[in-house]
């Protein structure tokens, strides 16, 4: 797969990451856990079951997309002229044809802001609603803190055969369990969906492997299979977890329900054009198929969008293929009845900074971090659509109406899902740490 | 006189019955000065007004802020009686003070009612407020210590107690604080306590910690149910003993009326030993030499070989390197790669501990010649690197320090900053991180300034060892020098046995403290005496791994079934059993590729390269990733996942790599495949190499079977058999 890289230089290779935790069972921590776990009840009613979230790694520009300023003098409006939406008076940058059509369908927040102005910070805080601990590089990847697809994991679970928690084609940077533990990491699909070998790693058997071979296999391991089990519970016997890990993974192989989330050459010509013949499309083609298939928490990782350099060639091209994705995906949901159920996020860690620039040693223009302002996009899970909340300055700096954090933003997913976003969790060395330290969501979204 | 105010309890009552508070006097007339610090604050922390989810946390709340769990009298008293324009307490009106309407809940209150009003508390906080809100009353003695009676018991299933704590001044006097002090067990299904410190036993035998907090002070009970039925004495007195481990273990048993289960088999021994000790698994070779060698001292012999294998240097080095490696994005690849040789090539020096600690902690030069100064490199600032060092070298996490008093121990803030005033006078020269390259060379020396502030006081911190004394004097050129021998002298317990601690829990795959580097007196360890006999024995022998593990491996202890028997299913924490694991991601993968015997390749490693070997995590391995490595990416990064997951699982099932490696036309399987080998030499070759031990009878014929069959493909029924074997429990788990 095409690798993206950051202003920083950095790939990232396809990975499951594993967080801190999971020690051995030590007493207060088990205790304490318990105590965390007993306030789970209670959480907020949820008006949505599954989110799909399309992380645009790098920051995208928040001019080129969501709100432009066609007032601004034109080192800050940029090459693209506004258009309108479905919403009276509110204006899309050019290439978001499809999407100003169908505001309709979803909302808009131009008001978030935080203090965050580097990859490795803006991801963590955007990704798990917490601010890193300590500083941190542009190029780090970090986590302090569970993800929200962590946390939906372990709280929303799967009751199939698939994993609940989905990254593709990689895990985003502080997308990780932290202290929840491994259980929780996303289960990474490095693979591409556009390709015609496409599949998922380890999911299906190997490519030239016959069935009945895997089947003779399987009864040959049960025979051979002689360690004694220690039934008594009391005994804590790590092999029951993985008894019951291998009749999961056996279960998503043999499983027609589990591989056909997988196929995504089950659909139709028509609808794969749909979404559009890239990565990106197809990916969010396969988010879909997940999520149908009671996956609770899908990231689409959509790489890319630290664009210092030669912004609007660049997004001159990949903008309309964007915009025809996700406009796809929206209206494939709401098509199928989902859309009210299922939350569609997008957004990446920052907006981009008002005045374009060239930076030393580049020959073209770009845009460059900013944290004072970005659009994040949502959509169904009772979210109503044709709703913009809050306002960025007439040159595009700083949100200046309704400003909110990114606490505000992630306690507003937790809140649609039936989490409550002010639970206290405790880390297995038993220190408590709040879900979201600011659980207040966006009033106008809920 | 403060210390007998209202708050008394009545001395006589010992046992309660039920979960109702123990009785208390009627409060007494407010003439009685009540102190802010000995009287009130205590009320604070007891009805959880100061704790990390309410009041306590940064940035507090509701816009009342007070120190977490109290530790901070001044801080306290200045956000009750001055900030929120005074409104909180009300002399003219002591009824009107948020203060008390606040949590009688007369008025909202987020945290909801915290307490009767007219209750003893009530009236305290009223008495104060009438008194005149003094910051301290005249003469009022200082706390000194807690004490909680009983210190230890034994307790029958089922059973009750009620513990009583007692606070003592400075000026003599104590105090019953028990209605004002926090519990907490440590084993609440063993043994469970309420908020009023009543224990009570659960229905399974072991033993827990219940800790008392009281202000700042801390005391624990120890608590422990044995088995209903006692055992006779004479059972225990049978025992086998290989060495001290053993009397430490079995005495502790004893307590716990369980009896150990029996010995493993050989090939149990020889499999758990040598993924031990080496992180390999046993050659079939060995496995038939081992098994067949009839001397009677051949499972001590095994370790002796093995001790001296370079495998089981790279394998402990391995262990140290997730605890010291940093991220080589953040410090450069080559001071990290520097780092790696320079732990590993101590290892296989068989360097003792010690002087590994020395060299580390007091480490000057180059990034490009000393590879030791790279935790300097990444850990750039004193209470960074002071918080690894505490942690690592004496158990002892500092950093809730770092920005308020340790919740359970006595660390306070100038402790912490104390500690880290060791590394305050770092000398740096070249270039700093960079990340993501950082390839820059970077120098340390001892410099000749720099210092640490306490961030509340601003004072500037005197260099301070966590206990007993390491002087900085005019004459110390390296304030890490004088460091390095407190922490590595023969008289620090604490050095030895977190060692010990750490490759007693490698070894029996539970530490006598637990987490491994979290030692404090509320985290008690399971089986002092033997932590004490291990650290000391570690000590004596010259602080050397090598026999750290001999005598481990040697005991009696080491060498239990993982079977239980009718006493012992329930012990998880006294190793009347061996307890099983998972093996670590690279002894998996190095044993994947002895069975396979397809060579792994790892990028920017030459050819021939174990897992073990890999100096960074960068390094591409979707096994490795799989089964759980560091992640350089967290923080910190040194945490490692021994649970199975379903990704695990599904990896060995069907991973293209592993069926690719199987499938191979120069794999064992394709070279068993194309011998003239009998089926039972073929069972007998897999069995050994994929589990360590000759096939039994039956297992003889499924083989024979499979492979004599009319038609069979001698090579796919050996693929077959090798898979079926790699996703079974026998091969993934160490028993």
């Amino acid at each position: 797969m095409a690798r993206q890289r950051n202003c920083e230089g950095t790939t990232r290779r396809d990975c499951l990451q594993f967080g801190i935790g999971a020690l051995l069972g030590t007493g207060l921590v088990d205790s304490l856990r318990v105590l965390g776990d007993s306030k789970n009840t209670g959480g907020p009613k949820a008006t949505a079951k599954r989110c799909i979230l399309i992380w645009m790694d790098g920051g995208p520009s928040h001019f080129e997309t969501f709100d432009p300023k066609p007032d601004a003098p034109t080192e800050f409006r940029g090459e693209f002229s506004p258009i309108n939406t479905a919403v009276p008076g509110t204006l899309f940058s050019e290439h978001m044809v499809k999407l100003a059509a169908s505001l309709d369908d979803f909302a808009m927040i131009r008001s978030i802001r935080h203090n965050q102005g580097n990859h490795g910070a803006g991801n963590h805080y955007m990704m798990t609603g917490s601010p890193p601990r300590i500083p941190v590089g542009c190029g780090a990847f970090v986590s302090f803190h569970p993800s929200m697809g962590s946390v939906v994991a372990k709280e929303l679970g799967n009751n199939n055969a698939l994993p609940p928690y989905f990254s593709m084609p990689q895990m985003s940077r502080s997308g990780g369990p932290n202290f929840l533990g491994a259980r929780y990491a996303p289960f990474v699909v490095a693979d591409d969906p556009n390709k015609q070998s496409f599949k998922v790693r380890d999911v299906a058997l190997p490519k030239d492997l016959a069935t009945t071979r895997f089947d003779q296999r399987t009864d040959l391991r049960s025979k051979i299979d002689k360690m004694v089990r220690l039934n008594d519970e009391a005994a804590a016997d790590p092999v029951a977890a993985f008894d019951q890990y291998f009749e999961q993974g056996y279960n998503l192989v043999t499983s027609p329900e589990a591989q056909a989330a997988f196929n995504i050459n089950q659909e139709s010509d028509a609808t794969r054009d749909r979404y559009g013949r890239d990565s990106f499309g197809q990916r969010c083609l396969l988010a879909r198929r997940l999520v149908e298939g009671g996956v609770p928490f899908v990231t689409v990782y959509d790489g890319g969008w630290d664009h210092h350099q030669n912004i609007f060639p660049t997004l001159r091209k990949r903008l309309p293929e964007w915009d025809n994705s996700v406009a796809a995906l929206i209206q494939d949901l709401k098509e199928r009845g989902l859309l009210d159920s299922t939350l569609v996020v997008a957004l990446g860690e920052f907006g981009r900074t008002p005045k374009i620039s060239t930076l030393s040693g580049q020959k073209t223009p770009g845009r460059d971090h900013w944290a004072n302002a970005m659009s994040v996009l949502m959509a169904g899970g009772g979210t109503p659509g044709g709703t913009v909340v809050g306002a960025t300055d007439r040159k595009g700096f700083s949100a200046v109406d309704r400003v909110l954090s990114p606490e505000n933003f992630v306690s507003t997913i937790y809140h649609k899902l039936g989490i409550d976003p002010g639970k206290v969790l405790y880390t297995p060395q038993g220190r408590p740490a709040h879900l979201v330290s600011d659980a207040t969501p966006i009033r106008e979204l809920v | 006189m403060a210390i007998t105010s209202s708050l008394v309890m009545d001395q006589g009552v010992s046992v309660a019955q039920g979960t109702e508070p123990p009785p208390v006097q009627k409060p007494v007339h407010s003439q009685q000065p009540v102190d802010f610090e000995n009287d009130l604050q205590p009320v604070l922390t007891r009805f959880g007004c100061t704790s990390g989810p309410c009041h306590g946390k940064a940035r507090g709340q509701g816009g009342f802020q007070l120190s977490l769990l109290g530790f901070d009298a001044n801080f306290d008293y200045e956000a009750i009686t001055k900030e929120g324009r005074g409104r909180r307490v009300f002399a003219a009106a002591p009824e009107r003070s948020l203060l008390l309407m606040k949590p009688v809940a007369e008025v909202a209150h987020g945290g909801g009612k915290r307490f009767e009003k007219g209750s003893p508390e009530y009236h305290l906080i009223l008495n104060w407020i009438k008194q005149g809100m003094g910051r301290k009353v005249p003469d009022a003695p200082s706390l000194q210590k807690i004490t909680v009676t009983p210190a230890a018991t034994i307790l029958r299933n089922n059973e009750t107690l009620q513990l009583t704590a007692t606070a003592h001044y400075n000026n003599g006097t104590t105090r019953d604080v028990t209605r004002l002090a926090a519990f907490q067990s440590n084993e609440s299904p063993i043994a469970n306590v309420d908020e009023y410190g009543l224990v009570s036993a659960g229905t399974i035998t072991g033993d827990a910690a219940i800790m008392v907090r009281f202000s700042e002070q801390m005391a624990v009970c120890e608590v422990t149910i044995p088995r209903p039925e006692p055992v006779p004495p004479a059972m225990y007195a049978a025992l086998p003993r290989s060495n001290f481990i053993d009397e430490h273990v079995w005495a502790k048993l004893e307590r716990l009326h369980i009896l150990p289960s029996d010995l493993c088999s050989d090939e149990t021994f020889l499999r758990r030993a040598t993924t031990d000790i080496c992180g390999r698994i046993p050659l079939p070779q060995e496995v038939a030499e081992f098994l067949d060698s009839k001397s009677p001292g051949k499972r001590s012999e095994l370790v002796d070989r093995l001790l001296l294998e370079p495998d089981f240097a790279d394998h402990w080095a391995n262990k140290w390197m997730d605890l010291l490696r940093p991220n080589p994005y953040r410090v450069g690849i080559k001071s990290v790669m520097n780092y790696d040789h320079w732990i590993r090539e101590r290892f296989h020096q068989r360097m003792p501990w010690n002087q590994f600690v020395k060299e580390l902690v007091a480490a000057r030069g180059s990034t490009f010649r000393n590879g030791a100064v790279t935790l300097f490199r990444d850990r750039r600032t004193p209470d960074e690197v002071g918080t690894l060092v505490s942690q690592l070298f004496v158990g002892v996490r500092l950093e809730c320090a770092k920005c308020h008093h340790h919740p359970f121990e006595k660390w306070s803030q100038d402790d912490f900053y104390g500690f880290a005033a060791y590394f305050a006078k770092i000398g740096r020269k070249g270039t700093g991180v960079s990340p993501p390259i950082s390839g820059s060379e970077e120098f340390f020396f001892a410099g000749s300034s720099g210092s640490v502030q306490h961030p509340v006081t601003g004072a500037t911190m005197q260099p301070k060892p966590l206990f007993g004394t390491a002087e900085v004097t005019a004459d110390t050129s390296d304030p890490r020098d004088v460091l390095a021998e407190w922490l590595t002298s023969p008289d620090n317990q604490l050095f030895v046995q977190v060692m010990a601690n750490r490759v007693w829990a490698d070894m029996m795959n539970r530490g006598l403290v637990e987490p491994v580097d979290d030692f404090r007196a509320t985290n008690p360890a399971s089986n002092q005496p033997l932590l004490d006999a291990l650290g000391n024995h570690f000590r004596d022998s010259g602080f050397s791994l090598t026999e750290l593990v001999r005598i481990i491996a040697n005991s009696h202890a080491y060498q239990l079934s993982s079977l239980t028997n009718e006493h012992n299913a329930v012990d998880t924490r006294n190793y009347s059993r061996h307890y099983r694991s998972r093996l670590r991601a690279e002894v998996l993968l190095d044993a994947f590729e002895d069975i396979s015997g397809i060579p792994q390749s790892y990028g920017a490693m030459p050819a021939g390269t174990s897992a073990k070997q890999i100096w960074t995590h960068r390094t591409t391995s979707l096994f490795l990733d799989t089964f759980g490595r560091p992640d350089p990416n967290q923080d910190p990064p040194c945490e490692r996942v021994p649970d199975s997951t379903v990704v695990q699982s599904l990896h060995l099932m069907n991973s293209e790599k592993i069926h690719s490696d199987l499938l191979n036309k120069n794999s064992h399987a394709a070279k068993l495949a194309e011998s003239n080998q009998t089926s039972t030499d073929i069972a007998k070759e897999l069995y050994r190499r994929v589990y360590a031990r000759n096939p039994r009878q039956d297992e003889l014929i499924l083989v024979a079977e499979l492979l004599d069959a009319k038609d069979a493909n001698r090579k796919q029924v050996i693929e077959d058999l090798m898979w079926a074997m790699l996703n079974t429990p026998e091969f993934v788990f160490q028993d």
